[in-house]
């Protein structure tokens, strides 16, 4: 009985509690349909459209797909994206997870100079960023030529920005710098919350340090792990800054990235329903590329 | 657990799709055209009735690209509250555009039905992109005939469609030269092959001049700049100029930058010592450099490039066409105004009463065009008389060729050429890169039409 008359007070209090809970996500709940997702809906529903502006879209079912696997550009522009995932991805968590392994140890203020140094590139904008490289790679007076040819190691000054045996490369160097911040803080953190007596019981049974890493820490920022490839994945994929402020996809596209040339023809060429079809199999990409990388961790 | 791993994936696609969700509106829907369709009846009122009738209490929108001091709003608001002390019934709102964003901002105006009614520009935005979508007001009565006899006729003809109806009605203009250090040409002995007086050189004495320049211990005389299309101008002109190419064709629907002419000279510059194509720098880069003095010349330059860096500059900067066979062909740039066709006549009769103030009345026109920091479109009389850099520029003005940015498919095209460059400063055939140039870009001509 008294249970009974307890439900129905429970009940009206849980509803009234679920209640607040929505009201107080409405607008962040609103915000989201607003920005993101009708915005991805539209992109999908555009990429099947000749959408131009100023005039009225033309529906013209596949074929923006079908022109993207025959466009030259597009596919080195996948080629070149491609090549800056399979670069920069590994070399970035490998690099963070070293310097993370160095200094996540040492005393309070060693640790915080060192994450605030490799941390300065991410919280300094990407403009400026730029622009320092931009002069340091300069063909006429920057930095490394001039270093190059002082000490000999170059005859003649090199266009690294303006040829294209070199410029892929740069930019994937300029990638590296701003991309290594966020993975360091991460891994210090995640190195800092492994359970210590874990360690030290290893350590008392006489495992080495490689194997105290290997069968002991690694297991437990293996979710930071993940976390780190899929968002450095995703960030690879959307290189566009580098590229629009230093090569525009040049010289002869070898810097085109899928991220630029959807800029390119939306805001360039204003071929939005193009543009879009592009994003639509960038997503998918991804998207496959995330479930792999989930699948391979769940087997770890 | 799945389904966390279904919303990661989910999320992933999100923060691609979001980024790239750039639809313009509803796909199948209406496109808000703010300026209706086409150069309307509207429209067609006298000049006179327009500064009589129906302007009266009316609110404008100005909208301008930088041109000179145009985009500086304390000369702005001077020119507007001259037009006020004659037309108090009329308020004039300005906004500032750059060159960077301005197309999307009008773009975006347009599409939102907020286009503004008055914009200053070129042929290239005003006639051959808003007004060939008929977004644009018809501006025939404000070119009578005395108009016509004033202004020049190659301006006449590039501020009309090629349905002949006037988009634009122009309030200067310049043409576009290119510079070279004299402090370095004459250390080298290059001077001689140079007509110093008219500002000109031959071919033949061009190769020589670098020649003696890059002899000279110059290593980098001149660059052929293609990062990106800022300043394409000049290599155009520079390509064009050295043995008498064209760009396009007479009548500006096809392009022709594949011809002999053009190959060879695009030929010869890769051969030449001292002239790199880069893909580096862009033209405002490459005029830096000139200023700094890292190159001997700049190809991107003109009145407003010496102004602006007079300060950067310690050596003596000497304005030059481009190098030819025979007359020199400078690209010019002409600037005017373009009404957007709001459906709103009140605001179009107003429209026009202050083009025809800008652009017309006696003394304003002088102001309007210095304000500018270009030449005007008719004879005016010697406008910048006692500034000696002004009138040591204004040699270059008779030699403006033909304005050809007004071909369907610019926008491809300008993205085109300096792809071509690129790969011919790479080492492709020149022939072949034309060739897909002018297939690229007559493909987008044909595709505007």
């Amino acid at each position: 009985m008294a249970a009974e008359k307890k439900n129905p007070m429970s009940k009206a209090l849980v509803r009234r509690e679920t209640i607040a809970g929505y009201a107080f996500m409405l607008p962040s709940l609103v915000f989201f349909l607003g920005f993101v997702i009708y915005p991805m809906v539209q992109c999908v529903i555009t990429s099947f459209f000749d959408a131009t502006m100023n005039r009225e879209d033309i529906f013209i079912g596949l074929a923006n797909y079908t022109e993207l696997f025959q466009d030259t550009v597009f596919l080195g522009a996948l080629r070149n994206t491609a090549v800056i995932v399979i670069v920069s991805v590994p070399v970035v968590c490998i690099f963070s997870l070293w310097v993370s392994s160095v200094i996540y140890d040492l005393k309070g203020a060693a640790c915080s100079a060192f994450r605030c140094i490799f941390y300065l590139p991410v919280v300094t904008g990407s403009v400026a960023v730029t622009v320092v490289w931009k002069w340091m790679f300069n063909n006429y007076y920057g930095i490394f030529n001039y270093v190059g040819t002082s000490t000999g190691l170059l005859k003649q000054n090199i266009n690294w920005l303006g040829d294209e045996r070199y410029a892929l490369g740069c930019i994937i160097l300029i990638l590296l710098t701003t991309s290594v911040g966020q993975p360091i803080v991460l891994y210090v953190s995640a190195l800092n919350n492994v359970d210590q007596s874990l360690v030290e019981a290893a350590e008392v049974d006489g495992a080495t340090k490689f194997q105290c890493f290997w069968k002991i820490k690694w297991p437990q920022i293996m979710p930071t792990t993940l976390y780190i490839l899929v968002i450095t994945t995703i960030n690879s994929f959307q290189c566009f800054a580098l590229i629009q402020l230093l090569t525009s996809g040049g010289p002869n596209h070898s810097t085109d990235t899928i991220m630029y040339y959807i800029y390119y023809n939306a805001f360039k060429l204003y071929r939005y329903g193009y543009g879009n079809a592009m994003g639509v199999v960038l997503a998918v990409i991804i998207a496959v590329l995330s479930a792999v990388q989930f699948k391979l961790a769940e087997r770890d | 657990m799945k389904k966390r791993k279904i919303m990661a994936m989910a999320l992933s696609c999100l923060m691609v799709l979001s980024a790239v969700g750039c639809g313009n509106g509803d796909s199948g829907s209406t496109s808000g055209s703010a300026a209706g369709t086409g150069s309307s009846a509207a429209t067609n009122q006298s000049s006179a009735q327009a500064q009589t009738g129906g302007t009266e209490g009316a609110e404008i929108t100005l909208w301008t690209y930088p041109i000179g001091k145009w985009g500086d709003s304390a000369t702005v608001d001077g020119l507007i509250a001259n037009f006020n002390a004659v037309h108090p019934e009329i308020k004039v709102t300005v906004e500032y555009l750059d060159y960077s964003n301005g197309d999307d901002q009008i773009n975006t105006a347009i599409e939102g039905n907020q286009a503004p009614d008055i914009v200053l520009e070129g042929p290239e935005r005003l006639v051959a992109n808003w007004g060939a979508k008929g977004l644009m007001v018809d501006l025939a009565d404000l070119w009578t005939d005395e108009a016509k006899a004033a202004i020049y006729e190659s301006v006449e003809s590039a501020c009309k469609g090629s349905d002949g109806v006037y988009y634009e009605y122009p309030l200067c203009m310049t043409a576009h030269t290119m510079a070279i250090n004299k402090d370095i040409f004459e250390a080298a002995g290059a001077m001689q092959y140079i007509d110093e007086a008219n500002g000109t050189w031959t071919t033949d004495d061009f190769i020589k001049a670098v020649q003696a320049v890059y002899d000279s211990g110059q290593a980098n005389v001149g660059a052929v700049y293609c990062n990106g299309q800022g300043g394409d101008q000049g290599t155009r002109a520079l390509v064009n100029n050295l043995y008498g190419g064209t760009f396009t064709n007479a009548e500006h629907t096809e392009y022709t930058a594949n011809s002999e002419e053009n190959i060879k000279a695009l030929q010869l510059l890769y051969d030449m010592d001292g002239i790199n194509y880069d893909a580096s720098i862009v033209g405002g880069d490459e005029i830096n450099m000139f200023c700094n003095g890292t190159l001997a010349m700049a190809f991107c330059w003109n009145i407003a490039q010496e102004k602006n860096n007079l300060d950067k500059i310690n050596f003596d900067v000497l304005p030059m066409a481009f190098p030819s066979t025979g007359d020199p062909k400078l690209c010019g740039g002409i600037w005017g105004f373009g009404i957007f066709n709001n459906g709103d006549e009140a605001k179009i009769a107003a429209a026009k009463t202050f083009i025809d103030f800008m652009a017309n009345d006696e003394k304003q026109a002088v102001e309007s065009v210095k304000a500018s920091s270009y030449w005007p479109v008719k004879d005016l009389g010697n406008i910048y008389e006692g500034d000696d850099l002004m009138t040591e520029y204004s040699k270059f003005v008779p030699y403006m060729g033909d304005y050809y940015q007004v071909v369907g498919g610019w926008a491809e095209a300008r993205t085109a050429w300096w792809n071509m460059l690129q790969q011919v400063g790479s080492g492709v055939d020149v022939k072949t890169a034309v060739e897909e140039f002018v297939a690229t870009s007559n493909a987008a001509a044909n595709a505007a039409q």
